[in-house]
């Protein structure tokens, strides 16, 4: 069974107004992380790939469903939207059973799902409560127990994290964590580039309608060859260990960490980079504690790549 | 032709009939108690209930000795033709309908039935039928109400009238003007909610259109709701100046066939209604 | 940072005073309300009897048209109250969907997009904002309505002979008297209903039903209850009569029933629908944020 989600050449205009252009890619299980400017065309990704706008032209498919026949696709799907409203009048309770008894599921499953997913996202307390008089997080979370709580099996979740306070934001993370461990499909959109990247698999960049890159966020960072990538050495004498990477012409910067026990050094050679720094060490003149990579990260690609240009908020 | 014929049989069995019957019920549920159980319907019940008010005070208070049924009965087809078509079955379902798609883009919150397993074509006709048996129900019995209290006040001679006489026919007439009335408004106002973001105009120029109809040629009279529904009542009444343009019969047709082209109307209404909702997106913008 | 490094000063220069600052709301208003080409449509078509009224004067006075006209129809070549009346029910109902259409342009974006805090975060007044989008809408209709019937009057005054002016002047002032009734009341009911609604798409309807469900009702009350006290809810026929008695006409008993109301109990009714209208406005129009939901 294709247990991917496929654009293929998917444009989406608004009248004369670019949505996406061209888009085409091919996403495996797992947590990928859309990335790219205000009014890049996140949202419209999103809503294309669950059929709340239609392509100009192009085909969209989940798992190898399209969003038109929406008695198969929607029970694979949930989409927790950026649209801050609910239906009028509703507590947070009557909003999930509502929608769960539209999936067919029996009055019984229904209470016993809705309660589930109310205390997946810590709002069991508030769940007799009116929706109209819950604050901003709260309203955040009861959009996403609506969309995980038909136990969907590909999630889409267009900027979750915002209006949540730190402590909700690390349990949002852990359970999206969770949900991608258990082998579920998830697409997040965030600003949060710090938080989401710990836990993506792959990144999607896009900006201005276009798709610029889209992978392994590893893959991606070696792709983006014109910008040296930057390495953190923790070790003993960082001034000797630079001065040695110096003597070799791939090394382009180096800058000691605050602390003096450690040095950041940008080489446009990763792999001699590491074979030279393998030598250092059995060398034995300096005793390296850690290497760990400064800025192979969703959050650097986004600079190298998008930050640039000026279009990143 | 014949295996033509079984492939399609064959398909329509293999379709979720019990499941889309299902979802529909459930969704009509949904829509009935936010039509019928929150503040925001009060205005409708006004609408509905407003002549049965009016009726009950002149019932009650207003006995003065000087009765004369067919007085009422007159005013009573007046109420049906002049109020409950012209304005309070045709703003009530304007009010009702145009909620239910457009409504919900106002309010943001159409994107959630959208994202729910559920055909669009259900979702549409679910919809309308909740709004459709929410009108039924309060401008139906309003109606029932009515009648009653134009006749009781009359005792023996209203019992007569209503049992023995021709007051149940046209109670019957009465209702199924309502009916039809709310389900040709609904469709109507459901379609245009779906075409224009603000259907509001729209319905205003129906409204003008439904005024000037029976001047108009034959074949652009059937291009309305009112004109269908005048060939039902039971009691003609006498209009003067503008009113007359309001019951006016230009074009007589016999009852059957009101009927049946009111509901050839509202069928193409919905099939239309049900095309546009196939190609529905979802763009919210302040309106 | 040190305190004479502190180089930020409040604005202390010259204010503009605070009626003027209602100024700016009505030019916004008027600019928001005719930026629509259905506003402009509709004000185009409030044009169309006012210039069938202006070729009437113009034939009126032309001695070829009157020899034309065989001498049984002159009467429809007077211009007098009775035409005066007809060209301002026509152009005051015109207004009508004007102001549907226009009222919720004014009010409803600033409560669905919750910016009356923002306004009303600045130095105006909740009056001062109401009287503002008041004097644009009242502007928008008057522009339909006292406008056009009082250039007829002045044409009809450059073609008539002399001393017709002065003999017809209180026409004029029923004109004026009239127009500003009426437009006074839509401009409050507009805004009333807008500011309830909240939904545009739908304040044109409520507003529309607003002047016509109550008509209704007061059908059925004096039908039933046979008073014509349920008249006072009926607009149309309540305007019309306080026009014609403005304007100097003889009233015409149809149906033969009386439907004439006092002109006091008219004049009482509209002050009153004012009055709620004012009380609705009070209600709604505050800096509060909306929650969805």
């Amino acid at each position: 069974m294709n247990d991917r989600i496929v654009f293929e050449n998917v444009s989406k205009f608004y009248g004369e107004v670019l949505g996406v252009n061209r888009i085409s890619f091919s996403i495996p299980p797992g947590i990928t992380t859309l990335v790219g400017p205000n009014g890049s065309g996140k949202t419209t990704l999103m809503n294309l790939m669950t059929g709340l706008v239609q392509p100009s032209s192009g085909q969209i498919s989940i798992q190898g469903i399209a969003p038109g026949e929406p008695d198969t696709f929607f029970r694979m799907v949930g989409y927790c939207t950026q649209f801050d409203s609910f239906p009028r009048g509703l507590t947070g309770y009557q909003f999930l059973f509502d929608s769960l008894m539209l999936h067919g599921v029996s009055e019984y499953d229904a209470f016993r799902l809705a309660g589930e997913a109310m205390e997946r996202v810590r709002l069991s307390d508030a769940a007799g409560r009116k929706i109209a008089a819950y604050s901003k997080g709260m309203r955040q979370k009861i959009r996403l127990a609506q969309a995980i709580a038909h136990h969907p099996r590909v999630l889409v979740l267009d900027e979750p994290l915002n209006g949540l306070d730190p402590m909700a934001r690390a349990e949002s993370l852990a359970l999206f964590e969770e949900l991608g461990r258990q082998g579920m499909h998830l697409i997040i959109s965030s600003h949060i580039l710090d938080e989401v990247d710990r836990i993506s698999d792959r990144v999607i960049l896009i900006t201005g309608g276009y798709l610029i890159a889209e992978g392994n966020i590893h893959q991606v960072r070696q792709e983006v060859r014109d910008k040296p990538m930057q390495v953190l050495v923790r070790c003993d004498k960082p001034e000797l260990l630079a001065s040695r990477m110096f003597s070799v012409n791939h090394c382009v910067e180096a800058r000691l960490h605050g602390d003096g026990k450690g040095v950041f050094l940008r080489t446009a050679d990763v792999d001699e980079f590491y074979r030279l720094l393998n030598d250092v060490a059995v060398e034995g003149l300096v005793k390296i504690e850690a290497v760990a990579p400064a800025d192979d990260d969703a959050n650097a690609i986004y600079n190298y790549l998008i930050g640039s240009d000026g279009g990143a908020s | 032709m014949a295996a033509s014929a079984n492939t399609l049989t064959n398909r329509l069995k293999q379709q979720p009939w019990g499941l889309w019957w299902l979802q529909a019920r459930r969704l009509t549920r949904i829509e009935v108690r936010r039509n019928l159980f929150s503040w925001r319907a009060t205005w409708i019940y006004f609408l509905a209930f407003v002549p049965t008010i009016i009726l009950l005070i002149h019932a009650v208070f207003d006995r003065d000795g000087k009765l004369a049924m067919s007085e009422d009965t007159m005013v009573l087809a007046g109420i049906v033709q002049f109020y409950y078509i012209r304005l309070g079955i045709f703003f009530g379902c304007l009010g009702i309908f145009s909620r239910l798609i457009r409504g919900e883009m106002v309010e943001r919150s159409l994107h959630y039935y959208l994202l729910s397993p559920v055909r669009r074509e259900i979702l549409l006709l679910a919809k309308f039928a909740a709004g459709s048996f929410s009108a039924i129900l309060l401008f139906g019995s309003a109606m029932i109400a009515d009648f009653a209290l134009v006749y009781m006040p009359y005792g023996t001679v209203g019992h007569d009238f209503v049992f023995n006489g021709p007051g149940l026919s046209q109670l019957e007439a009465y209702l199924a003007i309502a009916v039809l009335a709310c389900l040709g408004y609904g469709a109507v106002f459901l379609l245009l909610s779906m075409i224009f973001r603000n259907p509001m105009p729209a319905a205003m120029l129906v409204l003008g259109w439904e005024a000037i109809n029976p001047v108009l040629p034959s074949i652009l009279q059937r291009i309305s709701v009112a004109s269908y529904l005048r060939h039902l009542m039971p009691v003609s009444v006498p209009g003067d100046g503008i009113f007359a343009l309001l019951t006016v019969e230009t074009e007589p047709a016999p009852a059957w066939a009101a009927v049946l082209g009111l509901l050839l109307l509202i069928a193409v209404v919905l099939a239309y209604s049900c095309y546009r909702i196939r190609r529905l997106e979802i763009r919210y913008t302040t309106d | 940072m040190s305190v004479y490094r502190h180089d930020y000063r409040a604005y202390s220069g010259r204010v503009t005073p605070m009626w003027a600052r209602v100024g700016v709301l009505v030019r916004y208003g008027l600019a928001e309300a005719w930026s629509s080409k259905i506003t402009i449509g509709l004000g185009l078509a409030a044009m169309i009897p006012f210039i069938i009224f202006l070729i009437q004067i113009y034939l009126a006075n032309n001695p070829a048209t009157r020899l034309l006209v065989s001498r049984n129809n002159l009467r429809f070549l007077d211009v007098d109250a009775e035409y005066f009346l007809r060209a301002l029910e026509a152009q005051c109902w015109f207004a009508l969907p004007l102001m549907s259409w226009v009222a919720p342009r004014l009010i409803t974006y600033d409560l669905a997009d919750n910016a009356l805090p923002i306004l009303l975060s600045h130095p105006v007044s909740r009056f001062g904002y109401v009287l503002g989008k008041f004097l644009a809408l009242f502007a928008s209709l008057a522009s339909v309505t006292v406008l056009p019937c009082l250039v007829l009057f002045v044409y009809q005054c450059d073609c008539a002979p002399p001393g017709w002016t002065m003999a017809n002047l209180p026409i004029a002032f029923g004109i004026v008297a009239g127009t500003t009734v009426w437009i006074t009341l839509l401009s409050m009911v507009g805004l009333a209903f807008s500011s309830w609604v909240k939904w545009r798409t739908l304040a044109t309807g409520v507003i529309f039903a607003a002047v016509l469900v109550p008509a209704g009702v007061g059908g059925i009350f004096s039908a039933v209850l046979r008073t014509r006290w349920g008249m006072l809810l009926n607009l149309p026929v309540m305007m019309t009569q306080l026009w014609q008695r403005l304007l100097g006409v003889p009233e015409v008993v149809r149906t033969g029933r009386d439907w004439s109301l006092p002109s006091a109990a008219i004049l009482a009714m509209l002050i009153a629908a004012c009055l709620v209208c004012a009380a609705m406005l009070h209600a709604r129009i505050r800096a509060r944020e909306v929650v969805r939901g």
